[in-house]
């Protein structure tokens, strides 16, 4: 059963719950317990599983290490105290693991002093990938009581027998930082590697999990605890995430942020970073890309003449070395700023930071908290931030955002089930440790949370795959990475090398070939896949980073650009940086909007309006002012967000919002294209789902290849002018599109897209089919490609239904898409639930500028390959016939 | 299609018809390829020998030919016969062999077909070297120039040609193709698209540098006055003149 805590225990039955020295320590050095401690120390000590959510400053490492210290601290007392391992901590990040060391080395050597017996102390190791070759020999040797590691090294480590026996005491398993793992397939690979090693040492261990902002509670805390059979095992949930008071605002940076150009807004925006900065000892500036990072960096440091002392870049492709200096700097307060992309808005103690800039919509409710909460000391601070907004949609979403934060509106997270790529890793690791029945192994997966409700039918087809069933006898030598033998229910390992290819291969985070983006005089702007560089062409536009360029030529891994400033792109990006927004946040979104629009309509006549708009002297009027007011918002952001709304119910006639869908009909600035734009601003998840579907009807319409454009506050169909489009085909286009049945139709028809490619690619790394490393060798990620639409192509011809083709639909329509609510949504457009309104425009609404001009894109081919060639041919001919 | 009397391109196959050698002539099969990649840490699944058989079935059917002509890399290790492309070199010539007329089979040796002489007796095919004349047909496969002047009509693998398409909205297509020339020093010229599943082929109306792949490109072959004859499905399409599809967009 989840139980969540609603009533604290007193602080004298918190502290009563803990060995005496430990107590002693605690008391003199932080007086009392914080809110979550009140709650942890007696759960903890009382073995109850327990998921804690607080922010930064609240006490939360000893939240989770004060029982298992004063248990361990009894035994050691007790004389019971083994060279074994009873706690074991894991967290994503290597530089927190380091900064957890040091956390409980310190109080523990304070401790110590204490206590003038003979005892056995307690020990702490750290096992990473970066822990060394006679520090591991020293581990194995005489195992630390608490292992601090990384989900990674526990995968391999509960591979290793020798390891296995060190573990066989566990007490206690914590995992940091939840809210990076529990939304993703590195903490389905964690949670597996917990169950494994569950049923590897026989007995079952309290299990803690800690993190930031995380809802639905109650998933999370399954996530954590996980099954026992069909029993889902008991947890209790401990939120502290509101005691942390939290002081915001959304900023725009100009008065007329929908006008001004990029120059303008650019200056404004480091004018006011580098305000803060002055304002404040430290500040830390967040961004949502590492390209991002870079350029904020650059530009203070050239606009203001600040020297690498003052400000420092901190993300994840720095090397380890930098981030570490960063990371000590900050601690000693001698940097004026970091500008980090999301490597510092985990737990890594920084010291204290008095302000937290965000530049851009961080998509989502939870992480805006997460990121703001970094600022002030304690828990006891308030912690300060300001958002600044980069343009008109990501003010009317930061603001919305902000305003979400303030009433504790919290978006949600939901975590990959039964994924099978990263199953076949686990199933390959099993069968390394033991001689398995399949019966037994199918019981253990379906503990671990994002597998509790796999299909055996699924877990049987990873068996065949695995044990090279899909090739000929004589190859599976090479192939096989497990036996099976499906009469007698049982597999187990096979092949020498299968091991290695465990040890080397095992994880989920995709390799890229990244071409780094320069301009002709060599700066670095960012980098864009070699995929996406192989459709350019010389005089291509391209948004990168928000800005837009025009491709020049290509050297060996880079890619030489100039800039082109207000252009609109000929080629948007196939893949986009930017996380997706929140379902939540976006319905936030669509019904201030739909406030708004109500607000805005009541204004002046028509031709007053349009005249004050121009001359720029717009301001909310009383109805809107009352709305913007309660808001987290700079008058600037206010009067921006009143304009923004003016000019698009001036110019197109009505407000788009979640409960009434506007579909405009337009053309591109080169008179080229067709578009079809929908504003259904339902974040990209779910855009991602319909826009497909509807480029589908088109192409069922008209023998044509339909282009998509794809963000969060809606999407964009593609389509040659030559195709004559009316308001009566757009609406029957809607009536077709809300006739298919979603899966189906996606199903047969994305096999040929790119997102389609990209993700085989991914799931088949993921199942061991392409290797990143083999007999210790490695293999670049260019080697490694072979076109991957043909190794879908070759995989389809065992079967359809071949476990990495399935994960790989599995993984659009469940992690990219949001499959479900997408088919809700069309179902209400359908049912009328969700009303529509087709307008045809002469050049896009302000509303769709930045679909246009920043969507994701695709493209829906031909359903049928022999007339989609002819048709080729017939253009070609026609074009050829031209010149 | 047919290129004249004698020679023609069976509909929709990577595959040349010669009527008066009764036979037919592929290129690029790279047998045992994935056994090879298998072998390098990218297990990819078993289809291009069942592909190739799938090809040249199709094409018997259509021509009944006497001879099979390879013009070049019927297997793909540089280095030795991997035991994955012996095996499948050998269930290759049993099935040519045994479900067709073909009795006669040709290789003309290609840079990846090293070390197969001695596989010559066991498995029953005659190889040539360098390049062949055969009839008024010179064979060779492109990794160098052809040395003999005889031959009216030079016929040539390698390169795996195809064409790449970009389009307004987005798109990029590329088809496998094969590029013909009517007059290289008043000779006739054709180039082979790969049979190999895997090998997409090599853009040539995109920005890349042909000559270094095949010498015959840098002297005397314009490829700008090739056409592109492409593998539709079930059908060849003429794309025209290559020098009219440099980086086209539609």
């Amino acid at each position: 059963m989840i139980t969540q805590c609603k009533e604290p225990f007193s602080i004298e039955e918190s502290l009563d719950s803990v060995n005496i020295f430990i107590r002693k320590w605690f008391v003199s050095k932080y007086k009392e317990p914080t809110p979550p401690q009140r709650y942890s120390f007696k759960l903890i000590k009382e073995n109850k599983n327990v998921l804690i959510t607080a922010p930064t400053g609240s006490g939360k490492t000893f939240s989770a290490f004060m029982s298992i210290l004063s248990d361990l601290m009894n035994m050691s007392l007790a004389a019971k105290l083994e060279d074994k391992i009873y706690c074991i901590y894991i967290s994503p990040l290597r530089a927190l693991n380091n900064d957890i060391y040091r956390n409980l080395t310190v109080p523990l050597n304070e401790i110590y002093q204490d206590i003038t017996l003979p005892v056995k102390k307690i020990s702490i190791g750290i096992r990473t990938g970066d822990t060394t070759q006679s520090e591991r020999q020293k581990q194995l040797r005489r195992p630390p009581n608490i292992l601090v590691t990384t989900p990674e090294s526990l995968a391999i480590l509960i591979n290793s027998p020798k390891f296995a026996e060190n573990m066989s005491s566990l007490k206690y398993i914590i995992i940091d930082e939840l809210h990076e793992l529990a939304n993703n397939k590195r903490g389905v690979h964690l949670s597996m590697s917990i169950e494994r090693l569950a049923n590897m040492i026989g007995h079952d261990f309290t299990r803690i999990g800690m993190g930031a902002t995380l809802y639905p509670l109650d998933e999370a805390a399954r996530f954590v605890a996980g099954y026992d059979g069909e029993k889902e095992r008991d947890c209790f949930i401990v939120d502290a995430t509101w005691d942390k008071k939290l002081d915001f605002t959304a900023i725009s940076p100009v008065k007329d942020i929908v006008n001004a150009n990029d120059t303008v807004v650019d200056n404004a925006i480091y004018r006011m970073i580098n305000q803060t900065i002055k304002k404040n000892n430290t500040t830390l500036v967040f961004t949502n890309t590492r390209s991002g990072t870079e350029r904020v960096v650059y530009n203070l440091m050239k606009r203001f003449k600040y020297s690498e002392e003052h400000i420092a870049a901190h993300h994840g492709s720095l090397s380890r070395e930098i981030r570490l200096g960063v990371e000590d700097l900050l601690k000693k307060g001698k940097l004026k700023c970091a500008v980090s992309s999301t490597s510092l808005e985990l737990g890594i103690d920084i010291g204290t930071i008095d302000n937290v800039v965000q530049i851009g919509s961080p998509k989502s409710v939870a992480r805006a908290v997460q990121r703001i909460g970094r600022s002030g000391h304690s828990f006891r601070d308030v912690a300060r931030g300001e958002v600044i907004v980069t343009n008109r949609d990501d003010l009317v979403e930061c603001s919305v955002m902000l305003d979400a934060a303030k009433k504790h509106h919290m978006d949600s997270f939901t975590t990959p089930k039964n994924a099978l790529d990263v199953l076949a890793q686990h199933i390959v690791g099993m069968s390394q440790t033991k001689k398995w029945s399949v019966d037994e192994a199918f019981y253990v997966i379906r503990n671990s949370y994002p597998y509790h409700t796999l299909q055996k039918q699924d877990f049987m087809s990873l068996l065949e795959y695995l044990s090279g069933m899909y090739v000929g006898l004589e190859s599976r030598r090479v192939y096989a990475k497990i036996w099976y033998d499906s009469q007698e229910g049982t597999f187990g390992k096979r092949g020498k090398l299968t091991r290695l290819i465990y040890y080397l291969n095992l994880g989920t985070i995709p390799d890229e070939v990244a071409i780094d983006v320069m301009t002709r005089d060599n700066k670095w702007i960012g980098s864009i896949e070699e995929e996406f560089l192989a459709r350019l062409k010389p005089g291509d536009i391209f948004a990168l980073a928000g800005k837009t360029y025009r491709f020049e030529y290509s050297r060996v891994m880079k890619c030489y650009v100039d800039p082109a400033p207000g252009e609109v792109p000929t080629i948007p990006p196939w893949y986009s940086e930017q996380l997706p927004l929140t379902y939540e946040l976006a319905l936030d979104i669509g019904s201030f909007r739909e406030q708004m629009a109500v607000a805005a309509t009541r204004s002046l006549s028509r031709k007053s309006a349009i005249s004050l708009l121009k001359k720029g002297t717009m301001k909310p009027n009383e109805q809107a002012k009352k709305i913007l007011d309660a808001m987290p918002l700079n008058e600037n952001a206010k009067f921006a967000i009143f304009n923004y709304f003016m000019e698009q119910i001036l110019y197109a006639g009505y407000v788009p919002t979640d409960r009434f869908l506007l579909v405009e009909k337009t053309v591109d600035e080169e008179g080229e294209r067709s578009l079809v734009i929908f504003h259904s601003l339902f974040g990209r998840r779910i855009n991602d789902a319909l826009s497909r579907l509807f480029a589908i009807a088109l192409g069922e319409m008209y023998p044509i290849d339909v282009g998509i454009n794809i963000t969060d506050n809606g999407f964009v169909l593609v389509v040659p002018s030559s195709v004559k489009l009316s308001k009566a085909t757009i609406s029957e286009l809607i009536k077709n599109a809300c006739g298919m049945n979603m899966r189906l139709t996606l199903t047969q028809n994305i096999r040929r897209t790119e997102m389609m490619k990209r993700r085989f690619r991914y799931c088949a790394a993921r199942s061991f089919m392409i290797l990143r490393n083999y007999k210790g060798k490695k293999i670049s990620v260019r080697r490694q490609q072979v076109n991957s639409q043909l190794i879908l192509k070759a995989a389809e011809e065992i079967s359809r239904d071949f476990p990495i083709i399935k994960e790989t639909y599995r993984e659009i329509f469940e992690d990219v898409m949001d499959l479900p609510r997408a088919e809700r949504i069309l179902k209400d457009i359908s049912r009328g639930d969700i009303a529509y309104k087709i307008i045809e425009t002469a050049v896009p609404s302000p509303f769709s500028h930045t679909m246009i001009t920043f969507g994701e894109a695709d493209v829906i081919l031909m359903k049928d390959r022999r007339r989609h060639i002819r048709e080729l041919h017939k253009l070609v001919l026609a074009r050829i016939g031209k010149k | 299609m047919k290129l004249d009397g004698d020679v023609e391109i069976l509909d929709g196959l990577p595959l040349l018809h010669i009527k008066s050698l009764s036979a037919l002539i592929c290129s690029d099969l790279h047998l045992g390829y994935e056994g090879v990649m298998a072998d390098r840490g990218t297990f990819l699944p078993k289809v291009n020998l069942k592909n190739i058989k799938d090809i040249v079935k199709k094409g018997a059917r259509l021509a009944d030919p006497t001879t099979l002509i390879v013009n070049g890399d019927i297997k793909n290790e540089f280095s030795d016969v991997h035991v994955e492309e012996f095996n499948e070199f050998r269930d290759f010539m049993t099935f040519v062999t045994s479900e067709t007329r073909i009795k006669r089979v040709v290789l003309i040796k290609g840079n990846h077909d090293n070390f197969i002489d001695r596989l010559k007796k066991p498995l029953g095919f005659e190889m040539h070297t360098q390049e062949a004349t055969l009839g008024r047909y010179l064979f060779f496969h492109g990794e160098e120039l052809p040395h003999s002047s005889a031959g009216k009509f030079l016929i040539m693998g390698h390169v795996h040609p195809s064409i790449s398409i970009f389009s307004k909205i987005g798109a990029k297509e590329k088809l496998r193709c094969f590029l013909y020339g009517t007059d290289f020093i008043g000779r006739r010229v054709i180039v082979l698209p790969a049979m190999n599943f895997f090998a997409d082929g090599f853009s040539v109306n995109t920005d890349q540098d042909l000559s270094r792949l095949a010498p015959i490109f840098a002297k005397g072959i314009d490829i700008n006055q090739m056409e592109a004859l492409c593998l539709g499905e079930g059908e060849i399409l003429n794309f025209g003149n290559i020098g009219k599809l440099h980086n086209i967009e539609i």
